[in-house]
């Protein structure tokens, strides 16, 4: 058993893991329910998270290797967090369950790239399964968060 | 037909509204984005042993013993249970299932399927209940398996020695010791005299195939039970938490009092969460063993546990020569695995729709569910209906291109009307078929010349038509509380599983009181609290609890009406409900329902209380002919339409546009009934082209998600049309009907027929992988 600080959603998190105890398990028994297994296999995206800003299968991960990281789940997202805010304003859940970890993957591409469009949209949520068949409202959202982004940053550029 | 939705409904003339038709945003939806709704397995539970089943490496043999010696040895197990154990604490009570108590939690004596669980290890920690179950030794002595449904049929070897009937569904009980079949139930349809055809007539015939498949919601089953005293509690993730009640009150022989099952929000379902799935072993283990157990599966075991039926279909149609069809004739073989579950429920209620929504001067159907030693088939969305629609709907576009004639234009002269009864006996109403068929045919802009490339793509459109009955007879009960601030609180055992059945029941419950967005709450099903619910399946919720709902709201503001007529000193005649409370039409008093409530208990925070009950009663079919003047409450129609390319290089097919129609009634929600449209649409897109459980020799050999193919976003067609018809329902609840089923069961005919137009070729075996579509490519050119 080796002893860890988990940095999730920017609080530390001290807790003691065993080598081949899983980061979503981990997380799980920390309250983060939001982290959820699909499939075990890192196939369908229900269990994704951010770690340093990128994403990762936790029913795959060793808690163990992310010592000290910062990691993010969608319960831990800002109150007012732009993606969540197109996601419920495009209806983009059905029975939810796997929407935490499209809210991340989104959160990943727009911040390596706030321009994607709806193929750089797809491209990126391909390993994420929505058996509800959500995929047009999610697609929308993403591209509602995306447009929203671009124009804070054409405000924040603009001469005052 | 279309009727003003508002105009023939039973509430026509209430002053209050604003809710149903409104495009509601889901009562969880942040929660849901934001991964904050807890489903079973996130709720804070009790300290918990954990469990996990050793399963059968054997598809059909018996256990001639059971090691667990080792088992019990590994660091953490606490205990290991066979079926013999529970056989002998709790005699045949431990074998399960709605029409046949065909299936023990742990197989007794003999097993039947690859995977069948054969002992439980109990343990202090998932890791040590896994660990545990890999020590247990099982000697075998094998017996011949069966794993064709067609060589089921004919005879040995025989997965059961006799027919159990269950005392849930009453009707099978003249089967009981039936012995010496792997048949378990068959349904026969005779409407009209058997005649030859006439001259100039048409006949087209073939046989199909519809694999097994699975449903794969992505949150997996959780089961946790536990015992207080003389009471058992369940938190378990299921549809069906009234019957759960039942069948573990009959499993331990205890009270339904004593037993306490609680559902939550389910991550999806599809129906793989219903009837007896993990809780009668949790319930056998946390009742015998006097302790708290937890049993949550993987993904692999997922698979295991149910599976939609593999159906083969011996099908044939016959037109004259002015085209009306005259004759339809199926014979359908339901692979319900070695436990029965619902098939022969489906068997009937999939047979008596196995010609398709036409008018038929004769029609014949033999519809059998069938044992084999395989993983257990059960409730897939559209209840074994797209089995049979796989057939007729690609019988119907081959007899039309036989004629020379427009596949839309000879289903549109042969379709079902309002009024007109079926061959199954019963009459059609909000059953709007032609509507639909017009709708997605529309979209697709049908009737103008589609561009025909002759290179290594061809497009071709396709269309197909659904029918289905609902299920018939059920309950619903609803129990409604309005809290003195004049926000309510809600109870029913309506389960939501991603339908939205927590919003459309407070959009219902709300619209005859005037209640505002997010004033209504929903109760999560708890056999404590909330009332019996037959189950939530079958696309019945809306119609069925909705109605219920609906009286309970409606007693309400009867309620609320003569509280006010007293306070105001006028016959309750003289009181009206407005959006901004309760007004005496005479003396124009008025008061708010707080002010109302507050004035009536002479207490802040008190509550009023409504129930209602709604249900629903049919004629039982004739044994002989399968007909019933009242077989169903009512009809779902659905239409599909599909434009899309097929690359002759891959075989890959590519869906340009996919245009779904569904007759709801009324749409409650319609946002939502767009949602479920469109989603079913998308899974039926997964069983048309890929989606299926692939066996060898009764073994699932693709039961992870790594090789289990599910549609990703890059399946969903480029552009989905999703469309509402509305024929409103005499008795629906502001004249809806349910609409979770719709779609899934025309959408595999639908893209079939459309790769039959644009490469000449009929597949009559699902799903049209890539490597179906070459061969059958190779093929043509060799013939030509």
């Amino acid at each position: 058993m080796t002893p860890i600080d988990l940095v999730v959603n920017g609080e530390r998190r001290s807790v003691t893991v065993g080598d081949d105890d899983l980061l979503l398990d981990v997380l799980r028994g920390l309250g983060h329910t939001s982290v959820r297994e699909g499939c075990g296999v890192g196939a369908c995206g229900a269990c994704t998270v951010l770690a340093d800003g990128h994403s990762v299968s936790s029913c795959l991960a060793r808690a163990v290797r992310y010592d000290g990281v910062a990691l993010t789940t969608a319960d831990g997202l800002p109150a007012a967090d732009d993606v969540v805010e197109e996601f419920v304003a495009a209806r983009a859940m059905q029975c939810g369950y796997c929407i935490p970890g499209f809210v991340l993957m989104g959160h990943e591409l727009l911040a390596e790239n706030p321009d994607a469009g709806a193929a750089e949209i797809d491209a990126h949520l391909e390993g994420n399964i929505c058996r509800c068949g959500t995929y047009l409202e999610i697609r929308t959202a993403l591209e509602n968060a995306a447009r929203r982004r671009r124009e804070a940053t054409r405000t924040e550029k603009e001469p005052a | 037909m279309t009727v003003d939705p508002r105009s023939s409904v039973a509430t026509a003339g209430t002053e209050p509204g604003g809710a149903v038709g409104e495009r509601w945003t889901r009562v969880d939806a942040r929660a849901k984005v934001r991964g904050e709704l807890h489903h079973a397995a996130d709720e804070a539970l009790r300290p918990c042993l954990d469990v996990v089943v050793a399963r059968s490496t054997r598809p059909h043999a018996l256990i001639e013993s059971v090691d667990a010696a080792a088992a019990k040895a590994v660091d953490g197990v606490v205990d290991v249970v066979t079926g013999a154990d529970l056989h002998a604490l709790l005699g045949d009570a431990i074998f399960t299932g709605p029409a046949f108590a065909d299936q023990p939690c742990l197989a007794v004596g003999k097993v039947r399927y690859v995977g069948e669980p054969v002992a439980a290890v109990i343990a202090r920690g998932q890791a040590a209940a896994r660990a545990g179950a890999e020590e247990v030794a099982v000697g075998y002595r094998e017996l011949d398996p069966v794993h064709d449904v067609d060589a089921a049929v004919l005879g040995a070897p025989f997965v059961h020695d006799v027919l159990r009937p269950s005392i849930v569904f009453g009707d099978l009980a003249h089967l009981r010791d039936k012995r010496d079949t792997n048949v378990n139930y068959e349904y026969t349809l005779r409407h009209g005299e058997p005649a030859e055809p006439p001259p100039g007539s048409v006949t087209v015939s073939h046989e199909f195939w519809c694999p097994p498949t699975h449903h794969v919601p992505i949150e997996l089953p959780f089961t946790a039970a536990w015992r207080i005293g003389d009471r058992l509690e369940i938190l378990s993730a299921t549809q069906t938490p009234s019957y759960v009640r039942q069948s573990v009150a009959d499993l331990l022989g205890i009270p339904l009092g004593s037993v306490r099952v609680r559902s939550a929000p389910l991550g999806g379902s599809f129906g793989a969460k219903m009837y007896d799935r993990l809780e009668p072993l949790a319930a056998a283990l946390a009742w015998t063993r006097n302790t708290a157990v937890r049993l949550a599966v993987t993904r692999e075991e997922a698979f295991l546990l149910t599976t939609r039926h593999g159906c083969a279909v011996t099908g044939s149609m016959t037109a004259d020569a002015d085209g009306n069809i005259v004759a339809a004739d199926s014979d359908v073989r339901y692979d319900t695995g070695a436990y029965a579950d619902v098939g022969p429920r489906i068997t009937a209620k999939s047979g008596m729709v196995a010609s398709g929504p036409y008018r038929i001067a004769q029609a014949h159907v033999r519809s059998r569910c069938v044992y084999t030693n395989k993983p257990s088939a059960g409730p897939f969305r559209g209840f074994g209906v797209p089995q049979v629609t796989w057939s007729h709907e690609s019988l119907v576009d081959e007899l039309a291109r036989a004629r020379g004639e427009d596949p839309a234009a000879f289903r549109r002269r042969n379709l079902l009307r309002e009024g007109d009864v079926s061959v199954v006996g019963t009459p059609m109403h909000s059953a709007d078929f032609v509507g639909c068929l017009d709708a997605v045919t529309d979209a697709l802009d049908w009737d103008s010349p589609l561009h025909r490339p002759t290179g290594r793509y061809r497009r071709g459109r396709g269309v197909a038509v659904g029918i289905k009955a609902v299920l018939t007879p059920t309950i619903s009960n609803a129990v409604l509380q309005l809290n003195q601030d004049a926000s309510a609180t809600l109870m029913i055992s309506t389960v939501d599983m991603g339908q939205g059945s927590d919003t459309i029941m407070a959009q219902i419950a709300a619209e005859p009181l005037g209640l505002p967005e997010g004033s209504v709450r929903v109760v999560t099903a708890d056999t404590d609290v909330t009332p019996y619910d037959t189950i939530t399946a079958g696309s019945r919720s809306t119609y069925h609890t909705g109605n219920a709902v609906r009286r309970a709201a409606e007693a309400m503001r009867d309620k609320l009406v003569d509280i006010a007529a007293a306070r105001f000193g006028v016959p309750a005649t003289d009181v009206k409900l407005t959006g901004d409370g309760l007004v005496s039409t005479q003396t124009q008093e008025s008061a708010s329902i707080p002010e109302l409530l507050h004035g009536h208990f002479g207490a802040r925070g008190t509550t009023l209380t409504s129930e209602a009950e709604f249900r629903t009663t049919w004629q039982p079919y004739d044994k002989e002919t399968g007909r019933s003047p009242q077989v169903t409450e009512h009809w779902f129609a659905g239409a599909a339409a599909a434009q899309l390319t097929v690359d002759t290089m891959t075989g890959r097919v590519h869906v340009e546009h996919l245009a779904i129609a569904g007759d709801v009634g009324r749409a409650i929600n319609p946002a939502m009934v767009e949602q479920q449209l469109t989603g079913a649409a998308i899974m039926g897109v997964g069983h048309a082209l890929f989606d299926q459980i692939v066996f060898d020799e009764g073994q699932i050999v693709n039961g992870t998600l790594l090789d289990y193919q599910l549609p990703s976003i890059h399946d969903v067609p480029d552009k989905v049309t999703p469309i509402i018809v509305e024929n409103p329902h005499r008795t629906g609840p502001f004249g809806a009907k349910g609409v979770g089923e719709t779609t899934i069961i025309p959408l595999a005919p639908a893209i079939a027929n459309a790769v039959r137009d644009a490469i000449g070729i009929r597949l009559t075996r699902l799903p049209l992988t890539s490597e179906r579509i070459l061969d059958a490519l190779a093929a043509q050119e060799e013939q030509s």
